[in-house]
């Protein structure tokens, strides 16, 4: 109990001053009675919602240029300069890398994996994973040993590596982009067409998820990202329309090609792997309704599901190529009834494009979509009126995304007291904001090989092997931390994504992880990042605390720290018996960054 | 923090100073302290391990109707072949002369046999929604088909248990974030890993000083939710740095499998054992959702199931004679269609198998009112129909496990008419 004297007496202190704090505008619970924003804190709201806050200067920037500016500005990422970040994300060959290559790659991992097995023999891993059974063979000295592949042979590990490089590029993006609406956009649409990484061919096609389907379309019209998603061999395998069927029996040349493929592919023999009959598969057709489009609240039916299920049969992709492909002989081609309406038989692929167009433009689909944005953007739980608001632009504009957020931006409700600050940071948007406010700069292994193992050993520990090795490590990166404080990147298990509702970020266990990230990130412990607190309260004097803490305070944070959190800060930088009266700045700054205040948008 | 938390923290203290001597010292001193402690607390301390199997696991292949003809009919290519009688064959391990185990489950078979270990059949939830995401959120809430409602069934039942000494350890998930089932007013703990819960700033000068720092910011903060948090997390990582659950070693020879499901396991004995004041604990395990080449007695399914059952029964050996006080019990949002797909997996389905294992179980029996797989039984024509709501299940935990009166039941599941004669009777009375 010795370590927790001290608190004590700023406990008792902090009771004294209870009443002044709860008066400090931004905490919740506080009264509505509250004054309208200042014109600072308007721009910090908007620099902490349309991005992932304030860099050093940006305040001043958006000052000089005006907030409406700024807002537009932001609307049309096309005029802004982004070359210091694609600059950063460049050396990750992986994100350029087509699907082709990534799905050879990911086949091209299993057949190492199996040679590795055969070589040292373990069947029941082989069973347990991939559901084949392999001859057991042993190695040359008869010892039965795990196959560990070889450091250089990770490296070249391009299917596991694009997982860790995307991960990372998803940061250092939402760090660097000047074109931040884009990637906090990018955030949701992403969340929002939830693929986990952790289902076999998810991690190598999630590349071009990322690059074709979502990010061309993030303030486009949903319409479009809708078809890009229902394209996107990386949700077609996700939510398992790849193996979406009519009722058929395979003709004996497609038993032959697909013995053939895997026979070339693996070097085994696909009997035993592949049942004569196809059939429909639901998965797709109903998360479509319940989580992308109608909500599941949208008053759609199982029927309506299996039809949807029927119009999508065949949408599947190509294992040569990665890429979408429609596979007549596998599609249902009768009459369907959707929501009431009909999709006449005969239309072939068009089923699908025509219930996209019904989805995109039925009044529950806007509804759900406009709630889910408000969410991110205002609040967890928004204004009825704002809501319906938001969706009738959605259905006046054919659902053009642009224009639906440049509504929730123009909205009363967004610029309220009642939303300022009222959003608990995710851990994505937690690690972000922190760098971001921190000035902090990412670094790299001297040796790029070493880079791509570490995105390697990251990107297999986000599909399941190794994260407990990872989040016991000393030094972590940027991406590791996120994974600990509970968001794991592209890692999202169900598809409904991770909530809009923010408090349910809050839980004792995370709240730990994050003043960890923060005392690591101050201590030059994040093993990819570095800040340099020290410049942000350039020419304040050392010995005189409450100046320093006042300069780190309004860089970090632009004045929104209670009185009392600065008092309590202030004693615990300066321990009673320190000779020495000069502060230390990073001790200031991950106290700033770990404090409540800085966990809020 | 008040002064019965301060209290609390010294006598838990203690009790976990005996967890980190647990290693050097035997088990005997660690039952001999908790017995001590337990004299002193009184009341015997009940312990809930809720086990949630995320994405519907397929209770046809777990508990196997293999004496209902049509369940061979629905799955010709995954079905678990009948018990055999040659020893070493793959097929069901025999219940009842009606259903088996799964042959993965084969470390189920002496706690079934042992009387310990009970199964639930044709149980779920009367909504016939698929969604995992609904029904997962449903299931965890404690209801059917109401989504006003978003505290969790196992929060509202420890607000129902109002103990003289509250623990920061009552309700802890192994997990990183605080589950549907716990959410609530009650305080809840989500501890990923006991060993390195705590802020790690030993490397700077002022390391202590740092967490009393974030300590004193956290509360002062009057008035933001972020507060009370904070106070959870400083109460237990104060205790927990009493010990070094480092220093743990399962009793009895139990060996818990690798990975983070019998790490979450161990961790829950750890805490058990370490007499913290423990009632409810929650572990997730996922990787159910087998649409795809699920597999028979071998395969996809399979695998994960023999970690599953291994993980459990290491559990249960580790625990010993503290199993008398704890109820462990298994739950899935929905099962799996009676038919296999065209992908040789199962989609979503209807009814599903629950498994409760503790020294108040009247094990070695599969209570189920079996509704067949025949066809013209199934639900909407495709799933094992429900014949025990889950709703009923969780109350009589709730009610002869953790001693929540049935008067009080209706504010831990609301909607529900709980009555003792719709229990299956699991639980001895």
């Amino acid at each position: 109990m010795k370590r927790f004297i001290l608190p004590v007496s700023c406990l008792l202190l902090g009771l004294t001053f209870a009443k002044p704090a709860a008066v400090w505008a931004g905490a919740p619970g506080t009264p509505p009675a509250l004054a309208p924003l200042t014109e600072q804190q308007r721009i910090v709201h908007v620099l902490n919602r349309l991005g992932f806050g304030p860099r050093p200067g940006d305040v001043e920037r958006v000052e000089k240029m005006g907030i409406d500016a700024y807002i537009l500005r932001q609307l049309h990422p096309e005029s802004i300069d982004d070359s210091a970040a694609e600059k950063a994300v460049a050396r990750l060959d992986t994100l350029r890398m087509s699907s082709s290559h990534l799905i050879d790659e990911f086949n091209g991992d299993i057949r190492r994996f199996i040679d590795q097995q055969k070589m040292f023999g373990n069947p029941a891993e082989m069973k347990m994973r991939y559901g084949i059974d392999i001859k057991k063979s042993k190695s040359p000295d008869g010892q039965q040993k795990p196959a560990v592949p070889a450091i250089s042979e990770l490296a070249q590990r391009d299917a596991i590596r694009c997982v860790g490089e995307l991960q990372d590029a998803k940061l250092m993006r939402a760090v660097l982009s000047q074109r931040q609406l884009s990637e906090v956009l990018t955030d949701f649409w992403e969340n929002h067409f939830n693929i986990d990484v952790r289902k076999d061919t998810c991690r190598a096609l999630i590349v071009a998820d990322d690059r074709d389907a979502i990010r061309p379309h993030v303030l486009g019209k949903f319409r479009e990202l809708l078809g890009a998603s229902a394209h996107s061999p990386a949700m077609l395998a996700y939510l398992d329309n790849n193996e979406n069927s009519v009722v058929r029996e395979r003709s004996a040349f497609e038993k032959k090609a697909i013995e053939w493929y895997v026979s070339a592919k693996f070097g085994m023999s696909a009997k035993g792997m592949m049942s004569a009959k196809e059939g429909p598969n639901e998965n797709y057709g109903r998360e479509i309704l319940e989580l992308h489009t109608l909500g599941v609240d949208g008053g759609y039916t199982q029927k309506d599901v299996q039809e949807a299920a029927r119009c999508f049969t065949g949408w599947t992709f190509s294992p040569f190529t990665g890429t979408f492909n429609f596979d007549a002989n596998r599609h249902d081609n009768g009459r369907k009834i959707i929501l009431g309406k009909a999709i006449p038989a005969g239309m072939g692929e068009k089923d699908g494009e025509m219930l996209l167009d019904i989805l995109a433009r039925e009044p529950a689909t806007a509804r759900f979509i406009s709630r889910k944005l408000c969410q991110r953007f205002v609040s967890d739980s928004p204004p009825d009126e704002l809501v319906a608001r938001i969706a009738d632009v959605f259905t006046q504009t054919d659902g053009d995304i642009r224009k639906v957020v440049q509504a929730i931006f123009a909205s009363p409700e967004f610029f309220s007291p009642a939303a300022y600050r009222a959003k608990i940071k995710s851990p994505f948007e937690y690690a972000v904001s922190a760098v971001r406010a921190a000035d902090g700069q990412f670094t790299h292994a001297l040796l790029p090989f070493m880079d791509k193992v570490q995105h390697v050993t990251e990107g297999g520990a986000t599909i399941g092997y190794g994260s407990d090795q990872l989040s016991k490590a000393k030094r972590k990166t940027l991406n590791w931390h996120v994974y600990d404080m509970g968001e794991p990147l592209f890692a999202h298990g169900a598809p409904s994504g991770y909530s809009e509702i923010s408090s349910k970020w809050v839980s004792p266990g995370a709240l730990i992880d994050r003043l960890n990230f923060a005392v690591a990130l101050t201590q030059q412990d994040v093993s990819d990042v570095r800040i340099a607190p020290e410049d942000l309260v350039k020419g304040a004097d050392a010995d005189q605390p409450g100046q320093v803490f006042d300069r780190l305070s309004q860089s970090l944070l632009h004045g929104e720290i209670s009185p009392k959190t600065r008092q309590v800060i202030l004693q615990n930088a300066l321990p009673k018996g320190t000779q020495s009266a000069a502060v230390s700045v990073s001790k200031l700054t991950a106290l700033i960054l770990g404090s409540p205040e800085f966990q809020r948008r | 923090m008040n002064t019965s938390r301060r209290l609390f923290l010294r006598n838990g203290g203690i009790a976990l100073a005996a967890l980190g001597a647990g290693a050097a010292f035997d088990a005997g001193l660690l039952g001999r302290v908790a017995c001590a402690a337990e004299a002193a607390g009184g009341a015997r301390k009940k312990v809930l391990i809720c086990i949630f199997q995320r994405g519907a696991v397929d209770g046809l292949s777990m508990v196997v109707p293999h004496g209902d003809r049509a369940y061979y009919q629905h799955r010709q290519e995954i079905a678990i072949p009948r018990p055999a009688r040659a020893a070493g064959a793959e097929a069901a391990l025999d219940l009842d002369g009606f259903f088996g185990l799964h042959p993965a489950l084969d470390a189920f078979l002496p706690l079934f046999k042992s009387g310990q270990l009970a199964a639930i059949h044709a149980c779920g939830s009367p909504s016939s929604s698929r969604s995992h995401f609904d029904m997962q959120d449903f299931m965890e809430s404690g209801v059917v088909d109401d989504k006003h409602i978003s505290t969790g069934w196992l929060n509202r039942a420890l607000a129902q248990r109002q103990l003289a000494k509250s623990s920061p350890f009552r309700a802890v998930s192994m997990t990183s974030i605080v589950p549907r089932s716990l959410q609530g007013d009650a305080d809840a703990l989500a501890i990923r890993d006991l060993a390195t819960f705590g802020v790690n700033a030993s490397r700077s000068a002022g390391g202590a000083n740092m967490a009393a720092g974030f300590e004193g910011i956290y509360d002062s903060a009057v008035g933001d939710v972020l507060r009370g948090t904070s106070k959870e997390s400083f109460n237990a990582i104060a205790l927990l740095k009493k010990a070094d659950p480092t220093q743990y070693a399962p009793a009895h020879g139990a060996k818990y499998p690798d990975g983070a499901f019998g790490h979450a396991l161990l961790q829950v004995a750890q805490l058990i054992k370490a007499d913290v004041g423990l009632e409810v604990a929650f572990v997730e395990v996922d990787g159910w959702d087998t649409h795809v080449n699920q597999g028979g007695a071998n395969g996809l399914l399979a695998g994960r199931l023999h970690d599953f059952s291994r993980a459990i029964a290491a559990l249960y050996y580790d625990l010993g004679d503290k199993m008398s006080d704890v109820l462990l019990l298994t739950m899935s949002e929905f099962g799996r269609a009676a038919r296999q797909n065209g992908n040789r997996g199962t989609d979503h389905g209807h009814a599903n198998a629950f498994f409760a294992l503790g020294g108040a179980v009247r094990g070695g029996k599969v209570l189920a009112d079996w509704p067949t797989l025949a066809p013209e039984r199934l639900f909407e024509q495709r799933d094992l129909a429900v014949t025990t709501d889950f709703r009923d299940v969780f109350a009589e935990a709730c009610v002869r496990h953790l001693g929540i009166s049935a008067a009080d039941m209706p504010a831990v599941l609301p909607g529900h008419r709980v009555e003792a004669d719709k229990f299956r009777g699991f639980l001895k009375r």
